[in-house]
This record gives structure tokens, sequence and C-alpha cells, in this order.
């Protein structure tokens, strides 16, 4: 994968999209094969060098996993939890650091008057928002996304999906989004792969796919 | 052809801070350091440095408990009787549960408040007296008799358990028994039909925790003399044998432990029951092991109806409630209820506030993890066990031991409920982290946070809500066990009983009594507060 590019991964359900983004942020590890990300291989490093190289990768999760009880400016400052100290983030509990990052992010994904709400009392839209302004405030050079705009309005995901693709390149990183509506693929990825039972099925540049066709590989009938 | 209306211009909206609960944390921050200030722990010496020479020879003991064939043969006949108590009390006060939820559902009762509200406002008092108290009141209505530590357990845990069988029942979705009442069902059936089926695994679940507590509290009843381990316990402890008594202690906690586990274990099948019309065997074990046990205890502690109902007894009671009649009210008894009270309440707040901060360190050791080293594992085992050492031995014989390195006061009482409590918390606390979802803080660990960052932004915020709830409910417990730690010797009003007892001043007692019962009422209100607003 080349630096500034911008992949969608699409598939039906249970074809290894999450899998393959596990694999890529160092939760899944391989049963088969290698897998380098920035140029090194996560599983073969330890301790302050695996930090240091999973602080480059930011993911947006399917579920989120965010934990609910926790004020949104907390949530969103976890994004930088990988640059800190453990003292650091211990005391930003107590008092909020760098807050005017935490707004601007916030403002980015229209949540900004929600900073010292729990996240719990969100809806799951706005949660979804939060996932990436926790991104926005990390600056990863790789951008993982599993799904981050199935629970957005459709104005919205095109704003959330600009942003990834932004953050992404902007840095000369790479953004890989598994995605699930043809339309926002083909607009914001200029590279579609698509899996079926975790093997590769499909690879090719967003340019010469239509909307129609990649209905088709889900199998949608008219 | 789609028509947009008119819509609000986007404001800009200032982020507002929710401080609906910071009066509740100023509260508590200002109770604790009061109750450190009023320990003494900052104005004078607290240490009894003569002490350590002592509370190192029961620590040494630990390791070479008395081991002669002759005491141990005691300690087993000492842990049947306690068993025996345990399995009469609990399964009594079951049995009385089940009746008094009937009197104390809102199903009976439908809309007419008042009947309920007196139901419950009767069951808070039994319910605020701890099993000791019961077990000093009935020894005195008694005498020395097997019923005294039957009744002790039975009636405060049979006000507990109706209280709680009526909550399920009152939680229970209704609209089955909604449909049968339409249907012309009698009010009863309705219950029976449409309530008890969906009610029983919660009900079973909770008979069953309560039967576990019966084992510990009749350890306690044995400390007053009721006999068994608890009795054990306090003869090796009054003369110095600590090789005996650590033989005790580790009984005790072989005692909890196999409670634990075995009540654990049918809890576990109540709540995730097996596929299949075949019954559980597990489960009709248990039963058919409580039924069996009931009768032999019944057989070996010589329990005889007759003594209950004899003509000494309900002379001796009627005796008793005519010299309580009416209750004291000096103006010095009141004065010295108002202290006591006081310090009980802060002693109970410092044993809390240590029990929690220590559970909450020890939660990252004492849950289960699956994906642990080998070394990891061994701490996590060693820390259980030290909890469970800790909760097994009564909270007064904790006192009894801090009492050598601590000088007199409210802190060693303190203290050895703290310590008792954090064995309770400590697993509790624990398993509520093994709970706990794991997602959050793996992702951020996939995001290069460390371990602790990850553990402080990921579990942290999920466990602190249920862990305050956890506090609450033992402070409403600690409160209970304060009065006990106090009845044998440690300050607060737990002393006035027992002297009052002693000197048998009944009016002074009725008194002390109503004053416990609206203390532990006023704590559990209180505590219910808070747990509501953490919600």
């Amino acid at each position: 994968m080349t630096a500034g590019s911008r992949v969608a991964v699409i598939g039906a359900s249970g074809a290894g999209k999450s899998t393959l983004l596990g694999v890529l942020d160092g939760s899944v590890t391989p049963t088969a094969g290698r897998v380098e990300v920035h140029g090194a291989e996560p599983a073969a490093l330890r301790g302050r060098e695996l930090r240091r190289l999973r602080a480059r990768t930011g993911t947006v999760r399917q579920h989120l996993d965010l934990p609910g009880p926790l004020r949104v400016v907390h949530n969103v400052n976890a994004g930088r939890l990988g640059a800190w100290s453990t003292a650091r983030a211990a005391w930003s509990l107590v008092r909020p650091q760098g807050t005017a990052e935490v707004r601007a992010a916030l403002d980015r994904v229209d949540l900004a008057d929600r900073l010292h709400e729990r996240t719990d009392r969100l809806s799951g839209g706005q949660r979804q928002r939060v996932a990436v302004a926790r991104l926005l405030v990390q600056r990863p050079d790789l951008v993982l996304a599993d799904e981050p705009a199935s629970a957005l309005d459709p104005a919205l995901a095109d704003v959330v999906l600009s942003l990834l693709g932004e953050l992404a390149t902007e840095q000369d990183g790479a953004l890989v989004a598994a995605l699930h509506d043809p339309a926002l693929a083909l607009r914001h990825c200029d590279r579609v792969i698509g899996l079926d039972s975790g093997r590769i099925v499909l690879d090719a540049p967003a340019s010469s796919l239509t909307v129609a066709g990649l209905e088709g590989f889900y199998g949608v009938v008219r | 052809m789609t028509a947009l209306l008119d819509r609000p211009a986007p404001g800009t909206r200032r982020p507002v801070r929710n401080r609906r609960r910071w009066p509740w944390a100023l509260a508590a921050i200002a109770l604790v350091g009061w109750a450190l200030a009023d320990s003494g722990l900052f104005s004078g010496p607290v240490v009894n440095p003569g002490g350590a020479a002592q509370f190192g020879r029961i620590a040494a003991a630990a390791l070479r408990p008395e081991l002669a064939p002759d005491f141990l043969v005691v300690v087993a006949e000492s842990a049947l009787v306690t068993v025996a108590y345990a399995v009469l009390g609990g399964g009594l006060a079951v049995l009385l549960g089940a009746l008094g939820a009937v009197a104390a559902a809102r199903t009976t009762w439908g809309r007419r408040r008042t009947g309920r509200l007196l139901v419950r406002g009767a069951l808070a008092v039994p319910r605020g007296l701890h099993e000791a108290v019961w077990g000093l009141l009935l020894l005195n209505v008694l005498g020395l008799d097997p019923w005294v530590g039957v009744l002790a357990i039975a009636v405060p845990y049979g006000a507990v358990t109706a209280t709680v069988f009526a909550g399920i029942l009152d939680e229970v979705p209704r609209g089955a028994h909604d449909a049968l009442r339409a249907a012309g069902a009698t009010r009863g059936t309705a219950a029976l039909y449409g309530l008890l089926p969906q009610a029983t695994g919660s009900l079973l679940s909770y008979a069953f925790y309560r039967l576990e507590c019966a084992v510990r509290s009749a350890v306690v009843l044995g400390l007053i003399g009721a006999g068994g381990l608890g009795y054990q316990l306090a003869l090796s402890f009054s003369s110095l044998r600590w090789e005996q008594v650590w033989t005790t202690v580790y009984a005790l906690a072989l005692l909890c432990l196999a409670a634990d586990a075995a009540g654990r274990a049918v809890r576990r099948r109540v709540a995730d029951p097996r596929p299949g019309p075949d019954r559980d065997p597990v489960l009709t074990g248990a039963a058919v092991v409580v039924v069996v046990l009931t009768g032999w205890a019944v057989w070996f502690l010589a329990l005889s109806p007759a003594s209950l109902a004899s003509a000494r007894a309900l002379e001796q009671l009627s005796y008793v409630v005519s010299a309580a009649w009416p209750p004291s009210t000096e103006g010095d008894l009141l004065a010295d209820i108002g202290a006591a009270a006081l310090d009980t309440v802060l002693m109970s707040v410092l044993a809390t506030a240590f029990a929690t901060v220590g559970a909450v360190t020890l939660s990252g050791l004492a849950a289960r993890s699956s994906t642990a080293g080998r070394a990891r594992r061994m701490a996590g085992a060693g820390v259980r066990g030290a909890l469970l050492l800790l909760r097994a031995v009564p909270p007064p014989v904790w006192a009894l031991v801090l009492l050598f390195v601590l000088l007199p006061g409210v802190l060693p009482g303190a203290l050895a409920l703290g310590v008792y409590t954090l064995g309770v918390l400590g697993r509790l606390v624990g398993e509520a982290a093994e709970e706990s979802d794991r997602r959050s803080r793996e992702a951020l660990r996939a995001a290069g946070a460390s371990a602790p960052a990850a553990w402080l932004y990921g579990t942290v915020p999920t466990l602190a809500g249920p862990v305050l709830a956890l506090a609450c409910y033992r402070w409403e417990v600690a409160i209970r066990d304060t009065v006990l730690v106090g009845l044998l010797g440690a300050g607060g009003i737990g002393v006035l009983l027992s002297a009052a007892t002693v000197a048998f001043d009944w009016p002074a007692v009725a008194t002390v009594l109503a004053a416990v019962v609206l203390l532990s009422l006023a704590v559990d209100l209180l505590s219910d507060r808070i747990r509501s607003a953490l919600r």
C-alpha cells in the first residue's frame, strides 16, 4: 500500500473485513503469512517500540469500544495516550489536558457542545463521531476505520469520511476503511478491495468501478 | 416533490457541565476527612510499640498451626456445629422471607400504599439489628438453648430476605400477570402463574446466597457463646494459643470457601440453565442436600419445638417486655447515645473508605485473567487467598489482634472492620473487574497506550459506578458490624448496648436498640439515595 492511498474494503458480513483491520492494528495475531506496518512487523516488537508503532495507527472500531461513563473530553484525549506518559494521562482525568485541540476536533465533527457530557448519554451516531474526533487528536499515519459511517445520516457520513481521508493523506499516510455503502466507497476512496471468506476476490482502482457493479458484487438484485 | 420546511439556524451552544453529583462527592470527602481526624491519626500516637513482639508471635504461628489429632477432632466437631446453625438459621430465614415477601410486595397491596409501608417499616426493626444483638436478646429470653443461635440468624435474615424477595417479585415484567387477571384469574392464581415462574431464578439464587452468608453469621454467634468454630476461636484466643487460633482460622477459611464455591456453582446454574427437559442434577442435588442437612441439624443440635413455647420462656419474654416499657429517656443516656452513634458512623465510614481504597488497588491482581502470564496468575491466586483469610476471620477477632499493635480507641475498631470489609469488597470488586468489557482497554492498547494508562481510561471509568455502589452497600453492612465490634468492647454504640444488657437495665436497652435501628435505617436510606445518584 502506497503513501497517500485511500482503500475501501468491501465484502459481505463475515467476509473478514474486521479481522483484516485487526491484523493491521495488531489486536489480531495472524495465523499465517506476515504483515508489515510502517516498515516493521508488529508481532516481532515488544514494549516501547511496539507502543511507538501502535501510536502511529489509529482505529475507529466497529463497536467503537468507548468507555461509556467517561466524559467526551477524556474519550477524545484517549487518542493521545500513546504519546503521553502515564502520569500525564492520570492527571488529565482530573484536569483535562489540551482541551483546545479536543474542542477543535469536536468542532470538526459538529459535537463541540458535548465536551463534558458522558459518552453513554450520546446517540449512536454521536458516539461514532467521538471515535472519529479521537483519531483527529491522535494524528496517526495509518487510519483504519471499521464501518465508520454506519450510524450517520448521508451528509455526516460524507463529512466523516472526508475527514478521515484528509487525516490520512495530509501526512502522507493511508486510509483503510471497511464500508458497506458502494457509493460512499467510490466517492472517498481510490482503490477498492473485495473480500470473500477471507480471500481477496477484487482489487481495482475506484475509477474503474461503478455503484451498480459493486452492488452486483454484494449480490443486490433490483 | 420535497418541501423543505424552515429549519432553525444552528446556534452556538456552550458545553455544559453536569454538577449534579458534586455535592455528594464533597460530602463524602468531608465525612472521610472527619472520620480520619476523629480516629486520632493526626493528633497523637496510635501505635503501641510494646505489642509488636506479641504480634510477631501471632504472625509466626501462621506457618505452624496446631495439628494434634485430638485438637483437630475438636475443630471438626465445632465446624459441624457452625454448619448446623447456619443451615437451620438460613433455611428458616428463607421460609420466613417467603412469607414476609407476600406481606411486603406491591403486588399484594396494589394501590393501598399505607399497608405496604407499614409492613416495610415493621421489617426495618429486625433488619436493623445485628445477628449478635439478636443473639444477646434471645439469650435473655430463652436461656442457653440452641434456638438462640438459630433464631438470631433467622430473624434478621428473614426480614432482609422478605424485603429482597418482595423487590424481586415487584420487578418482574407484569404482562403475563395482567393478562391472567384480565382473563378472570384471582389475584393469587395470577401471581402463581404469571409472576412466580419468572421470578424463580432470582429467588433461588438469592436464597442460596443467604445460606452462604449464614455460615459467617454462625461463626460470629459462636463468639458470643453459641458454640462452634467462633467459640473455639474465642477460647484459643483468650488463652493466647496462637497455633490453635490459626488452625481454627484455616478451618473457617475452608468452610467459607466451600460455602462460597457451592453457592456460586448453584447460582451460576440458576442464571444459565441447561437446555433440555431433564432436571439439572446440580440444582436437584443442592435442594436434596439442604433438606437432608436441615433434618440432620435438628437432630444434631437437639432442637425441640417445645422449648420455644415453654412456660419459662413465655414468662421471661413478658417480664423483659414489661420491664423495657417505657424506654428510658434520661438526658445523660441520650447524650451518651448521641456521642456513641457519631463514633459508630465515623468508624463505619473509615472502615468502608479503607476497604474501598484497598479493594480498588488490589482489583487489578484479584481479577482472574485468561491472558496473563504465569507470574501474574500466581500473584492473583495469592491475593485471592489473602482476601479469603481476611473475610474468614470475624471483625471482633481482628479488633483483638489489632489491639496488640494499636492503642485503644476508634482506630483499631475501624481498622478491624476495614480489614474484614476489604476481604469481602476485594472479592466483589475483583469479580466486577473480571466482568468489565475488555475491548475498550484493548482498543487503547492497539493505539499505543501503556498498560496503566489503558486501565485508567478503559477500565476504571466503567468500574467506578459499580464499585461505589458496592461500597455503599458494604457501608450498610459495616454500620451493623460496628455495633457488633462495639458489643465486644471496641467502642461506639455497641458498648452502651452491652453495658445496659449486662446491668439488666431494660429501659436503657430499649432506648439503645431504638437508636441502633434508627441509625441503620438512616444509613440504608442515605446509601440508597447515593446509589440512585450514581446511576
